[in-house]
């Protein structure tokens, strides 16, 4: 028997309106389709990954309490607290057998020891099988923060927007890997790979559906399975599965 | 008059405040448009460029670093870390960006 594959765990980050959540979503429910466990991680602030994964926009977090200050040690986890058992506990389940877990809004929702303990899960669930995917808060303070770290793959969204090349070339010093999205034309592409130099994982057409999608507030990939997106985005599960190998 | 532009990301925050300010200026107002977002830039939808953009951004963060000793007043603020912009608009980057590499 060979050693078993390497877990594949992924973190989206962007400039805000790049398409994080509408790709994150969508590879989540496509790797559960071809049989991967996944845990989906919606650590924005402004929460945005349950529409795109198909479900209610009323996400499942992690209760208060997890995490206690401890004199002269900061902020700790308390015992028991092991991450696969608060994800079974806590996380909602989406279409496909995704499982989710939200970080919460802000402002009130994310007092210190929600944020320890989900950071707690994000960087030390590690069941075998399992793929983690991490939609981040839009910009670059979180990923400065070290959020985006548990992931071995760092995707940066990249529109081809002046906004978006400005905010991904902040984003260099953590990213691994880009994806293109909302590609009108070969010239989208080529000002993005321009702008950025890291290995290019998918290049995602503009897609009227997807707005469409939003709109409606439907998963993409249920409002429309067979757009020209959703089957860029399967060539993008495809190449994650490879780079994770 | 003191416009404050919010909402969700994406949805179009910076591109109003650029075109508010703008309009503002045309209409005679003496405009100053602060970017008070982390990951600055009002610069592009104000039209003082990318370069530009970047480099105020790096210039408010070098004060943080003690690059530039704080200016006494609103004023001297803005003549040291504002740019011109089009139609008369002053901008300044007011928030702190992250440090690029964490720990
Ligand atoms: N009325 C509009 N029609 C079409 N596109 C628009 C409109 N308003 C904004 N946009 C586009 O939407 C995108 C996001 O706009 P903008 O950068 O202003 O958003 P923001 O709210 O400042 O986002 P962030 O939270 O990321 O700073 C840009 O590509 C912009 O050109
Ligand atoms: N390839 C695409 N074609 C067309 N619209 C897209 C595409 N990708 C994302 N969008 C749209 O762009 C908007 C922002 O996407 P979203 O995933 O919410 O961004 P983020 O999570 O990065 O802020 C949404 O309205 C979404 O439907
Ligand atoms: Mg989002
Ligand atoms: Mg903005």
């Amino acid at each position: 028997m060979g050693a078993a594959p390497a877990a594949l765990k992924v973190a989206f980050v962007d400039k805000g309106g790049a398409g994080k959540s509408a790709l994150a979503g969508t590879v989540c429910r496509q790797l559960a389709r071809r049989g991967h466990r996944v845990l989906a991680l919606d650590v924005d602030t402004m929460p945005g990954l349950a529409v795109s994964l198909g479900m209610p926009p009323e996400g499942a977090r992690l209760p208060a309490g997890l995490a206690e200050r401890v004199e002269g040690k900061g902020w700790q986890v308390v015992k028991g607290a092991r991450p696969a058992q608060l994800v079974d506990r806590y996380a909602a389940w989406a279409a496909d057998g995704v499982r989710v877990l939200e970080l919460g809004k802000l402002p009130g929702q994310v007092e210190p020891s929600v944020t320890v303990a989900f950071r707690h899960v994000m960087e030390r669930f590690r069941r075998p099988g399992w793929t983690l995917v991490a939609d981040l808060a839009a910009g670059t303070r979180q990923a400065m923060f070290g959020w985006a770290h548990f992931a071995r793959i760092i995707v940066v969204v990249a529109d081809p927007s002046a906004k978006s090349a400005l905010t991904t070339r902040r984003l260099l010093p953590v990213a691994t890997h880009l994806v293109a999205n909302k590609v009108g034309c070969a010239s989208d592409l080529e000002a993005i790979t321009a702008a950025v130099p890291l290995q290019l994982l998918g290049a995602i057409p503009y897609d009227e559906a997807l707005a469409e999608a939003e709109r409606r507030g439907l998963a993409p990939i249920d409002f429309a399975p067979d757009s020209p997106a959703m089957i860029a985005t399967e060539e993008l599960v495809s190449r994650l599965i490879r780079e994770a190998s | 008059m003191k416009i404050a532009v919010i909402g969700k990301g994406g949805s179009g925050k910076t591109t109003v405040a650029g075109v508010l300010a703008r309009c503002l200026a045309r209409a005679g107002r003496e405009v100053v448009a602060l970017d008070c977002d982390a990951n600055p830039n009002l610069g592009i939808s104000l039209g003082v460029g990318l370069d530009m953009t970047e480099q105020l951004a790096g210039i408010r963060q070098s004060l943080e670093d003690g690059g530039v000793e704080h200016a006494p007043t609103p004023e001297e603020l803005l003549s040291r870390f504002g740019a011109p912009a089009p139609d008369g608009v002053r901008l300044a980057v007011v928030t702190k960006i992250d440090q690029p590499n964490p720990g």
